[in-house]
């Protein structure tokens, strides 16, 4: 080959190579430019800042805006200002729900496939259940703290309490976190948990030995936040701060002066409350008029069957829950006044879940339900006191139950535990930059916790990648939102799209408007049920000999998702002996016989007749 | 929930209106008690059986006996029964009330340093001088108190009425009248009875604080009050008149577990100048006692109390000191209905 030649060749490849790398570089200048080029969501030249506000144990229609009577003022104007959607699914507990929020996809494959305090023997070890955030996911905050957000949380992680899985540790540069699921909401720090007697708490990633002498979660989680907020907002970076309440999560704890802030409010029992909250969201359009709201529970009594002392007493439950969720409430509004303050509100995204359907299991029972065991000696020693004015103190553990539990989920279905729609469904509203439709109430998007990360990523213009800092992790599975929070579409699912669930074996699938579930009994059959949620939110009618088709779609869906997470149904769960736990079935009817006309006398009246002189009441 | 159970828990709570259940024991020489003026529920019943061990030494100072004649320069000793009865109702449907009455009984040993005494004092027959001793025994004028709650306690009819019951501030009026028809010999100087009319007006207060509940209740307590004394006409055939006394009794109570509480007790009196045919003898009373009580329930209707006190403040010559030892039994009717739906025994 001659000199000529050789050169000739050598300019062909240096063009050539020239040319890959120019389409290389510009390639990859594309993809970063994709990966990295904001949307045109936030204030002019500035990312938005992200404010995620999870509450614990909310109930579905507990906020003014999704029909409560509770006085919540500063979220029912952030509803006002933004958007609410009324399908939102989350898990039936907490820390699996957590999970999926700050991964993006499935708990099963997140490492909360059960929860750490119930997982099943077959289950320990394997993929999927390590009990803690796994390192087969990132989290949002990892993402987006790499790509130049600040990234805060205060309040409740329940997602591991090694070094390696904390907060800090899982991407947020400062934090204030209680690691375990509940406990006191005061300073003695006892947790439900006998394993572990005092909640750990952490700051910045350290131990935190000592509260404050008036620490209350939901205050001083409140104060960390806008601390963190204040602290880091001289270099101009945006923020993601996850302000994760453990309001109002049992036992139900109040500052002395909230105490007796609903003071005889649910006098008036569960029954008439929940017909008056049914009623409020069918007005304000968060259910349709003429929907089937499920039955009371079967073992629960009507309220009018109960003395008015008892209605008072059990009233006073809900008084503090109520109480709990004003508070946080109130909160909430110093965190917004504060963002005002500092001209941050309106580029600020704010996204408010609950992060399960309401409590109405009863977690001291199941804490301390085996007498001699540890367990019972914790509560004896640190949460016995259930005493009627004490309730709400330090010291003492209330929970509101079963009945109070159904008022907080209306119209749906069971509550917290189970993946019924009473179990699963969370308020959500979202305002901000980048969110159309100030006001609306949207009923048509079918819509996942999962879908949070991809949704806050896009919007923050980050890129999720199938590896993190060398390892390989899991893709999301949620569904971005910014198309429907723009107004361009009405959900981020199709039709065909579907969510699936399992929880401590009960399981569901969700597609369009149909659901299939299965659910250990009492609450079940122990077989797949169909119902169809657009006229049956209550999940009373199954519809399963009627739409076999259908019913079978769906089953095999379950099949799928089964197979895709690598779900294992556990050898045991702490529902299979659910109905030995509960209470006999109430035998009154509701108004069988209808001539008897019991509910229409006056209380006075007939407890004066039955004891045949004043003082009997 | 089992809604069986939470209705027992709540008629239970009546039983808690037993440990609020609690007798002033209006006699001049003792205080009225802690808790004292706590409201039971409407239609509850109360007695009270006192055993009370007075001891009182008098130098050159004024003090009075259990019958209340005035003894400068005395030692005196006496053992007292008080059986008391109270019912608490509900005056007009509006006013948590209780309506007691008392009885007194007992004995009483003086002795009197005649040297020093004022010739009133002494008996017919008794040299200055000679040593002197007298005992008297049987019943006290009976009394009948009336208390009514006048600011912070609302009507306790219902279970509900006690359920929704959390008292900060309660504000009472109390009047007693007792009657003179307990033992009295106009020849000797110690009696039980007094041969007059007397009573006392009271305006008892408290403050509660923390929750209401047993277990964890305290309360500061303080009732002013005021005792008027009619004449009596045959004092060792003189006629014996009195000042008023005033009075100030406080109590500072808590609740140690949920059938125990104990009580810091403070009396204090102060008047009660005598005049014997319309000449003033002696000086006024000026004496403050202070004390303790516990109190433990020992079933739902039964509770026992024991307390003593001794005066450590006012006149330095007199010097008294109290030990008392209580029975009280209260029941209601539908706590007693309540125990046959249990299964309980009485």
């Amino acid at each position: 080959m001659g000199l000529s030649m050789k050169l000739s060749r050598m300019r062909s490849f240096a063009k050539t190579g020239f040319a890959m790398i120019l389409t290389l570089v510009l390639a990859l200048g594309a993809i970063q430019a994709k990966a990295d080029k904001p949307l045109q969501i936030g204030q002019k030249n500035k990312r938005p800042n992200f404010l995620l506000i999870v509450a614990d144990d909310l109930g579905y229609s507990d906020l003014g805006s999704y029909g409560g009577e509770i006085n919540t003022p500063v979220l029912d104007k952030l509803a006002q200002e933004g958007v609410r959607f009324t399908d939102f699914y989350v898990s039936p507990t907490c820390s699996v729900t957590r999970s999926m929020l700050l991964s993006g996809t499935d708990n099963h494959i997140a490492g909360l496939g059960n929860m750490a305090e119930l997982t099943a023997p077959n289950q320990i070890g394997k993929p999927g259940y390590e009990g803690v955030l796994n390192k087969r996911v990132t989290s949002v905050a990892s993402l987006l703290h790499d790509n130049g957000y600040h990234t805060y949380m205060s309040g409740k992680w329940h997602l591991g309490l090694k070094p390696d899985q904390i907060p800090h540790a899982r991407g947020f540069e400062r934090d204030f976190s209680t690691l375990v699921g509940g406990g006191s909401h005061f300073d003695d720090r006892w947790n439900v948990e006998w394993q572990i007697p005092k909640m750990p708490y952490t700051e910045d990633g350290k131990p935190v030995d000592e509260l404050p002498k008036d620490f209350y979660s939901t205050k001083n989680y409140t104060d960390k936040i806008l601390q963190f907020i204040e602290e880091g907002r001289g270099d101009g970076k945006p923020f993601f701060a996850y302000l994760t309440y453990t309001a109002p999560h049992g036992p139900l704890h109040l500052p002395d002066d909230w105490l007796r802030r609903y003071k005889n409010r649910y006098d008036e029992g569960w029954d008439a409350i929940r017909k008056q909250r049914l009623s409020r969201m069918q007005k304000i359009g968060i259910v349709d008029k003429g929907v089937n709201a499920a039955d009371r529970l079967y073992f629960l009594p009507r309220s009018t069957a109960l003395t008015p002392a008892v209605r008072v007493m059990q009233g006073r439950k809900m008084e503090l829950y109520a109480g709990m969720v004003e508070y946080m409430d109130d909160q909430i509004g110093r965190v917004f006044n504060y963002l005002k303050r500092i001209g941050e509100f309106e580029n600020t995204v704010i996204i408010f879940i609950s992060d399960n359907g309401a409590e109405g299991n009863d977690l001291r029972a199941m804490v301390a339900g085996q007498v001699g065991s540890f367990g019972f000696l914790h509560a004896m020693n640190n949460f016995a006191e259930d005493a009627h004015n004490s309730l709400g103190r330090k010291g003492t553990y209330a929970e509101y139950g079963p009945a109070w539990a159904q008022v907080s989920m209306v119209p749906f279905r069971i509550f917290k535990g189970w993946v019924s729609e009473g179990g699963t469904r969370s308020p959500l509203i979202i305002r901000g930059p980048g969110v159309q439709g100030a006001g609306g109430i949207n009923k048509k998007a079918i819509l996942h916790v999962m879908d949070i990360v991809p949704t806050v990523l896009e919007m923050a213009g980050v890129h999720h990648s199938s590896t993190y800092r060398g390892r390989k992790v899991a893709s999301v599975q949620g569904k971005s939102w910014v198309e429907m929070l723009a107004g361009s579409t009405h959900s981020p699912r199709t039709s065909k799209d579907w969510l699936g669930w399992e929880l401590f074996n009960n399981r569901a699938i969700r597609q369009g408007d149909w659901k299939i579930s299965w659910l250990y009994r009492p609450f079940g059959t122990e077989d797949w049920q169909l119902f169809n949620l657009t006229n049956d939110p209550g999940e009373q009618n199954d519809l399963s000999d009627r739409y076999p088709e259908k019913k079978r779609e769906l089953v095999a869906l379950w099949d799928e998702y089964m197979k895709k997470n690598g779900v294992i149904i556990g050898v045991r769960s702490p529902f299979q002996g659910a109905r030995k736990g509960l209470p006999d079935p109430v035998q009154q009817s509701d108004s069988y016989p209808p001539f008897r006309g019991l509910e229409a006398l006056p209380y006075k009246k007939l407890i004066e007749m039955m004891s045949g002189k004043k003082g009997g009441k | 929930m089992n809604p069986r159970q939470t209705f027992m828990d709540v008629l239970a709570r009546m039983t808690l209106a037993a440990i609020f259940v609690s007798l002033s024991s209006p006699a001049v020489a003792v205080d009225d008690g802690a808790r004292a003026y706590w409201k039971a529920r409407d239609g509850a019943h109360v007695v009270s059986a006192q055993y009370l061990f007075l001891d009182m030494q008098a130098s050159d100072s004024e003090m009075f006996d259990p019958s209340h004649f005035i003894l400068p320069n005395s030692e005196t000793e006496a053992n007292l029964f008080l059986g008391s009865y109270a019912y608490h109702f509900t005056l007009f449907d509006r006013r948590p009330s209780v309506i007691a009455f008392n009885l007194l009984g007992g004995s009483a040993d003086v002795d009197i340093d005649t040297n020093v005494v004022q010739s009133q004092f002494l008996p017919p027959g008794v040299a200055r001088g000679a040593s002197f001793s007298q005992s008297a025994s049987g019943w006290g004028d009976p009394t009948v108190q009336l208390d009514v709650n006048l600011f912070g306690t609302p009507p306790l009819i219902s279970t509900v009425d006690l359920v929704n019951y959390e008292p900060t501030w309660t504000v009472d009026a109390a009047i007693m009248l007792a009657l003179p028809v307990g033992e009295y010999d106009s020849d000797r100087l110690v009696n039980i009875g007094q041969n007059r009319l007397y009573g006392r007006f009271a305006l008892p207060m408290k403050f509660h604080f923390g929750p209401f509940d047993a277990g964890h209740m305290t309360s500061i307590e303080l009732t002013p009050s005021v005792w008027i004394f009619g004449e009596n006409d045959d004092f060792l055939g003189q006629r014996l008149e009195n000042d008023p006394l005033w009075q100030a009794e406080a109590h500072v109570t808590h609740d140690f577990t949920r059938s125990f509480y104990g009580s810091l007790d403070l009396l204090y009196r102060r008047g009660f100048e005598s005049e014997i045919n319309g000449v003033s003898v002696g000086d006024e009373l000026d004496v403050g006692n202070v004390g303790l009580t516990l109190n433990f329930q020992v079933t739902d209707n039964f509770v026992m109390r024991a307390g003593y006190s001794s005066n450590v403040i006012g006149d330095d010559n007199l010097d008294n000191s109290v030990f008392r030892i209580q029975f009280v039994y209260g029941w209601h009717r539908l706590m007693e209905n309540l125990k046959k739906l249990r299964g309980q025994k009485h």
